[in-house]
């Protein structure tokens, strides 16, 4: 008849040495694989582009307050013949607009304006190549002083470049956090108000355009704080 | 004998110095209570398929619309709303660049075609409905049967101040006078084992003087994995004390509200729109929120 084996029987891994015989080894493979650094994360974080937490707010309230205005040619997408725009010819506008899959600087965006290119679009029309503008993967992507080249963030994989703080969530969050729901939407955090609301500057796809607003947390049950990794404190 | 007597006569001498004590939470009525959810108004949607517009969808114009969205796109549709006096809803319908008209059951009355997406919307007390546009922030005026009218005059109303203090569990809200001075401030406490305050909002100030607030608090239950918290209304009297609390509003929300409380004739309404139905919860708090004996 066996035993119940205890902390400290001398267990066997199928015929090799006793467990506790392996303890210290066991022990140093922890330690090292804890200590040495994981090499394809650290790549990531070394290439990320560093940031101040001011600089990354004014990036936000700088896309939120560029000014255009609608071309006529801008409320037309050429690549879809079931586009509606969000705009009217001649219609002034703050805040570069809305468009799905889109990262578009503030100079980009006004280039692909004077060609003709579609101010915005949702993701129902697709990803369309012929509008211009900037989704909220983008957003927040440019305010982290990200490469506009690529898009290569959103919601779902931006934890790979922003970690989940420790900190109180409804206190201590720093202008330049985020609040992300993976595969849904994210805003940038900007600050507390004194009656604990919070301001958020985000691309809307609903207001079709970068706004900054006063909510309340309601709006974002669900929803997990990021700081960015490349943010200098 | 004599010594039991003693015990119960301790006990109540006890319980008379802490209702009386000075010093007490302001706020705290004897007679504190939650009003369950009087009714739902539900209100029928249609959903913007992938290959459709707004104008080629065959959606019942009755219905209100909302937009699946996508991976970094949220679902869009019916955001804002008000009351009207009599207990009628106005609805924003984004999608469908209009506001649309029902009776206090939710039944269809009519829609006005606005021309743009509008994302909340607030009734004002000269008759007038004030219609933000969302693309712009830009505020249209309407009168009640939907006839656009100038918006110069027209102004939202200011929502009185509120004030947390952090960590403490209270906070306050400046409530004005009738005279425009400011009153003495409402002292709010909010006392849950294992939750903390975490934003204020007055709602209104209705003409008995009584004060409605929104309440954000943590939800407990240890480290979570994601923003979780509750929400409350409680209804104050003009002396500050506190008459009853709405403890089950939920927070599901398939489209967040811009507008998502009103408060009307002591009427509590959430705009709340899910996947399958816009919903507006009615909690009445005026049946079960007996004003505290003097």
């Amino acid at each position: 008849m066996g035993h119940k084996p205890t902390l400290f029987s001398p267990v066997t891994l199928s015929g090799g040495l006793p467990v506790l015989d392996r303890l210290p080894l066991v022990l140093l493979c922890i330690t090292l694989i804890s200590v040495l650094p994981n090499h394809a994360q650290t790549g990531v974080i070394a290439r990320l582009p560093r940031t101040t937490r001011a600089d990354a707010v004014a990036r936000a309230h700088k896309l939120a307050n560029h000014a255009w205005v609608c071309g006529a040619s801008n409320v037309h997408a050429s690549c879809s013949s079931r586009y509606v725009s969000d705009w009217k010819p001649g219609q002034r506008v703050t805040g570069i607009p809305y468009r799905w899959g889109g990262i578009d600087t503030p100079e980009e965006f006004d280039r692909k304006l004077a060609n003709g290119l579609a101010a915005g679009a949702h993701s129902r029309y697709g990803v369309l190549s012929c509008a211009a503008g900037m989704d909220c993967s983008g957003f927040v992507s440019l305010c982290w002083g990200l490469s506009p080249s690529a898009h290569a963030y959103s919601t779902s994989n931006l934890r790979q470049i922003a970690g989940k703080p420790k900190y109180n969530w409804f206190s201590d969050m720093k202008p330049g956090d985020v609040l992300n729901n993976a595969g849904s939407h994210v805003v940038m955090f900007t600050g507390y108000n004194p009656d604990g609301t919070i301001n958020v500057c985000e691309a809307s796809g609903s207001k079709a355009r970068v706004a900054c607003s006063r909510t309340t947390w309601s709006r974002f049950k669900g929803y997990i704080p990021l700081q960015y990794k490349g943010i200098d404190d | 004998m004599i010594r039991s007597s003693g015990i119960i006569l301790l006990f109540l001498l006890c319980g008379l110095l802490a209702s009386g004590a000075p010093g007490g939470r302001p706020e705290t009525a004897p007679n504190l209570c939650t009003i369950p959810l009087t009714r739902a108004v539900r209100i029928p949607v249609s959903m913007l398929a992938a290959q459709d517009t707004a104008k080629s969808s065959s959606a019942a114009p009755t219905n209100l619309m909302i937009s699946l969205g996508a991976e970094d796109e949220l679902p869009e549709g019916p955001d804002g709303f008000d009351v009207l006096e009599g207990g009628g809803l106005l609805i924003t319908d984004p999608l469908q660049s209009r506001v649309v008209s029902f009776a206090s059951d939710g039944k269809f009355l009519k829609a006005w075609n606005l021309g743009f997406a509008a994302d909340s919307l607030t009734v004002i007390a000269n008759g007038m409905v004030l219609v933000r546009e969302a693309s712009t922030g830009q505020l249209h005026a309407f009168d009640r049967e939907g006839q656009a009218r100038p918006a110069e005059e027209a102004t939202l109303p200011v929502r009185a101040e509120a004030r947390v203090q952090p960590g403490k569990n209270r906070g306050e809200v400046v409530r004005t006078a009738a005279n425009g001075t400011h009153a003495s401030p409402l002292e709010i406490q909010f006392d849950k084992p294992g939750l903390a305050l975490v934003s204020l909002e007055s709602l209104a100030i209705d003409k008995k003087g009584d004060t409605y607030v929104a309440l954000e608090t943590t939800a407990g239950g240890g480290s979570p994995d994601a923003i979780n918290l509750n929400k409350y209304v409680r209804r104050y009297s003009s002396d500050g004390k506190l008459l009853c609390e709405i403890a089950d509003i939920p927070l599901d929300y398939y489209v967040a509200p811009v507008d998502e409380l009103r408060v009307r004739n002591g009427l509590i309404y959430q705009l709340q729109t899910t996947k399958s139905e816009v919903r507006v919860n009615v909690w009445d708090t005026n049946q079960l929120c007996s004003r505290p004996s003097h």
